[in-house]
């Protein structure tokens, strides 16, 4: 187990590096002068020149590359060029919004997508299937920005039950961050009020976001759902006079947990970088919104934090589900 | 996908006529009112010595006085922490007299050692706006008479100077010195916090989603509306799609709302209880062409490209809320001049011209450049490529990042044959426009057409010293005329500046020398 753990460690940091690699390549690789965004507009020669050297773009790429490095073994993510401010200060400070966002819509899509996926395996064939077969296709197809817009209109424009964006109400005072997420805060401040505001404010764009990740749990879900209840020892288990309730959620139900762990783990690395589009319609200051902004500007060092954030996040939770296997499938722990 | 958001948002228009009335009441604070303004562009900084956009200069000009003030259309500078100035005769030395009642929000007095400090730090840090005076300034050069007077004396004589003063805003040294780490003259702590003495004070500052201000209740310049009107405060809101902007304006949870197309603010206008702003700017569109190198070194094919032009289209793409440009001045700009004989489209001409260029039968493919995302760019792009056709001449049309674009062109062997570009001039002396067609703006964004006329530079460099004002004025005639025959690019247009806003906020104001969308939050109130 040691040895597995090692091995998925280096692995994994092997991976970092590559992404770091990547990242700072792409970044540097179109023929862009950030200076003249560090000086600002109108700025003279001499002023883009001072902020080339204070920004250590004079340098060569090579030695550009290898204080990037440097600087984020320190745990520095560099400063942004547009607003001279350090990235890690602000990825600290708008990672906590799109986390809260991803924890919710993982719930929605796991909550949901693996009762649905149970029911439906359950009545395979029957309209209850098709009707749910129909959802998650779309759910899959509808892009993003267009089924927020979609929202916004009905539950906020037409409808004025929600807010239409943003993360809580203009003039309310979510008052010193504790852990950076709003509802957990608004929790252990024991302040209803603002957590009820709160959760008016995160169900459109979590449901949003969670629709594709929710889609594709149910589909795995159903499938592996009914190639579980067609097996030997359910067969054998019922033989036995098994609850149906028993059967269906604790023997079959683990058994397809399997592939749909595996879903999961990539549906959620996939749910933080979509954030990006997510956030970016319904304004919800996290780093989606925060990288989308720096990349318009081109001002590249937030956009690298945010692909790092996202990449490390990717693997951390592929390494979770690796080990999650283990727990499911005894088999697999030898491996 | 503008064509599905576009007709998204007709859905969204007729939906909501079907909506039931919905009111969400404006933000309050007991009895007082706070406007909720809302805006696509980020406030990243605040210190006002770092940095300037539309966005941040708002913020800015709320928090912090400066000697003077721009108001009005036409634009004119009233005083404001100073009460009166003086210019010596020479034009070396300017004497600022302080209006002595102002204060900092902490309560400390704004006087002339406060004054003398902002400048030299805002010379200092070599930002922002530092280019402004920093060739004809020197730090030490700023002397504190007493209190309530303050000396400028100038390297050598800049006309311009007064025009850039009201950029200059003035910070409280105790505060800054209070909060220095480094000898960073405050920079960390100015970027999220403030040491003004202007009519609002910052209450809560998150830099990519909102800003609150409250209202300062004794502003030592009183409040036009009356204690009776005054806001409670106001609330920047960060938006950057304009759907939800729209949707916000709609429900009432935002009061004025900008950066809409034309499409959107016509649909604006037909919703009940909202009212649109709509005033000539000052930020032209043109497409400049590399006069160094490539087939636009050529004039005779600038003048083709210039007479072939569909100036019309322009205006169109605006659904009427443009103007064409008839001098490279803006027309709120002092010295500007109608241009005689200014370029419109005559394929004839064009063809004269082309048979006079160096590619007499066309057959060439021009690259166009726009700033990437940029619709409105993007559209012109097409009117040059319908222009063109008739002359045998293609165009490329290709998007990049204002980083990537600048980088190009920089040098003019890199440079693209043409470029759009859109610039706003801070001031309103002619010399920040001219000034972009002299030697010394190559390798600037405005000054990416590479444009050579030695005469041209030698009027130029002359005319920013000129005391005398009729003959500089004349002399800046000069300069548009000689400008516009050697067509260093296509002068395009002045869009329209636009806002949209519940029909209750009162004390709107529009001056063409603020940025586009910039307003002046100090004599708005809302009236209920």
């Amino acid at each position: 187990m040691f040895a597995y753990l090692l091995r998925r460690f280096a692995l994994a940091g092997l991976m970092l590096f590559g992404l770091i690699c990547l990242t700072f390549v792409i970044a540097n690789v179109a023929p862009s002068d950030p200076a003249v965004l560090a000086a600002g507009p109108d700025a003279g020669k001499a002023q883009i020149e001072q902020a080339r050297r204070e920004y250590g773009l004079d340098k060569p790429l090579p030695v550009q590359f290898l204080r990037y490095v440097g600087d984020l073994a320190r745990g520095d993510f560099g400063r942004s060029i547009a607003t001279g401010r350090p990235v890690g200060s602000d990825l600290a400070r708008y990672f906590p919004a799109t986390l809260e966002l991803c924890i919710v819509a993982m719930t929605i899509g796991l909550v949901v997508g693996i009762s649905l996926g149970m029911l439906s395996a359950l009545f395979k064939d029957q309209w209850l299937d098709h009707l749910t077969r129909i959802f998650a296709v779309s759910g899959i197809a509808l892009p993003p920005f267009w089924f927020g817009l979609l929202l916004q209109l009905g539950f906020a424009v037409w409808l004025g039950w929600l807010p239409t964006s943003g993360r809580i109400g203009v003039s309310t005072d979510p008052g010193d961050p504790i852990t950076g997420m709003l509802l957990v805060d608004a929790l252990l401040r024991g302040d209803g009020a603002l957590f009820w505001q709160g959760l008016s404010y995160i169900v459109l764009p979590a449901l949003v976001l969670s629709l594709p990740c929710l889609a594709s749990i149910l589909r795995v879900n159903r499938s592996e759902m009914v190639e579980a209840l067609r097996a030997d020892y359910i067969t054998s288990a019922r033989a036995h006079g098994v609850s149906r309730w028993r059967l269906v959620t604790v023997h079959a139900l683990k058994n397809a947990m399997i592939p749909t762990l595996a879903i999961i783990g990539l549906r959620w690395g996939w749910m933080m970088s979509s954030t990006v589009l997510v956030e970016t319609v319904f304004d919800w200051p996290g780093i989606g919104l925060y990288a989308v902004s720096s990349a318009i500007a081109g001002d590249f060092k937030p956009v690298m934090g945010v692909t790092l954030i996202v990449g490390l996040n990717f693997m951390l939770v592929n390494l979770v589900v690796d080990l999650l296997y283990g727990v499911l499938d005894p088999r697999l722990r030898d491996a | 996908m503008t064509t599905n958001r576009r007709a998204f948002l007709h859905g969204a228009a007729a939906l909501s006529a079907l909506a039931p009335g919905l009111s969400w009441a404006f933000d309050k604070d007991g009895n007082r009112k706070i406007m909720v303004f809302s805006g696509n562009q980020a406030v990243p900084v605040l210190d006002p010595h770092i940095r300037y956009d539309w966005s941040t200069r708002m913020m800015q000009q709320s928090v912090y006085d400066a000697l003077l003030k721009y108001v009005g259309a036409p634009p004119k500078i009233v005083p404001w922490l100073a009460e009166k100035w003086e210019e010596s005769a020479d034009g070396l030395t300017y004497t600022f007299h302080l209006a002595g009642n102002a204060k900092f929000h902490n309560g400390d007095p704004v006087d002339a050692e406060a004054v003398r400090y902002s400048f030299e730090r805002g010379l200092k840090l070599n930002a922002g706006i530092a280019w402004m005076l920093k060739d004809f300034l020197k730090p030490e050069n700023i002397k504190v008479v007493d209190p309530k007077t303050v000396t400028f004396t100038l390297d050598k004589p800049f006309q311009p100077f007064i025009a850039y003063v009201p950029w200059w805003y003035i910070v409280n040294p105790k505060q800054v010195a209070a909060n220095t780490v480094d000898n960073d003259y405050g920079k960390k702590w100015l970027t999220e916090n403030e040491a003004g003495s202007g009519p609002f004070k910052l209450k809560r500052f998150d830099a990519n989603a909102l800003i609150h201000l409250d209202a300062v209740p004794d502003y030592w310049k009183g409040w036009p509306m009356g204690e009776q009107n005054r806001l409670s405060g106001v609330i920047y809101r960060i938006v950057r799609e304009a759907a939800p902007r729209r949707a916000g304006l709609q429900r009432r949870e935002m009061d004025v709302i900008t950066n809409m197309s034309p499409d959107d603010m016509a649909q604006l206008a037909k919703l009940p209880g909202v009212r649109n702003e709509d005033h000539p700017g000052s930020t032209t569109f043109g497409i400049k062409f590399n006069c160094q190198s490539g087939p636009t070194a050529d004039i005779n094919l600038r003048k083709a490209i210039a007479y072939a032009f569909d100036y019309e289209a322009l205006i169109a793409i605006h659904n009427g809320g443009a103007r064409l440009m008839d001098s490279p001045f803006p027309p709120d700009m002092a010295g500007h001049i109608a241009v005689p004989d200014m370029p419109r489209k005559n394929l004839d001409k064009a063809k004269e011209y082309l048979a006079k260029s160096k590619v007499p039968n066309g057959d060439i493919e021009l690259e166009y450049v726009h700033v990437q995302g940029l619709e409105d760019a993007r559209r012109i792009g097409l009117v040059l490529l319908d222009s063109l056709r008739p002359l045998n001449i293609k165009v490329n049309i290709v998007g990049q990042p204002w980083t990537t674009m600048v980088a190009r062109g920089a040098k003019p062997d890199t440079c693209p044959n043409m470029i759009s570009v859109y610039v706003t001039p801070v001031a309103t002396d002619p010399d920040t426009v001219a000034y972009q067609y002299h030697r010394d703006s190559w390798g600037l964004y405005y000054g990416m057409s590479h444009y050579e006329n030695a005469e041209v530079w030698k009027m130029i460099g002359e005319a920013r010293g000129m005391t005398d004002k009729d003959k500089r004025m004349a002399l800046y005639g000069e300069i548009q005329k000689r400008i516009v025959a050697d067509q260093p690019e296509v002068f395009g247009m002045i869009p329209n500046r636009t806002w949209s806003m519940r029909d209750y906020v009162k004390g709107f104001s529009f001056s063409p020398i603020w940025f586009t969308g910039e307003v002046d939050f100090y004599p708005m109130w809302i009236e209920a």
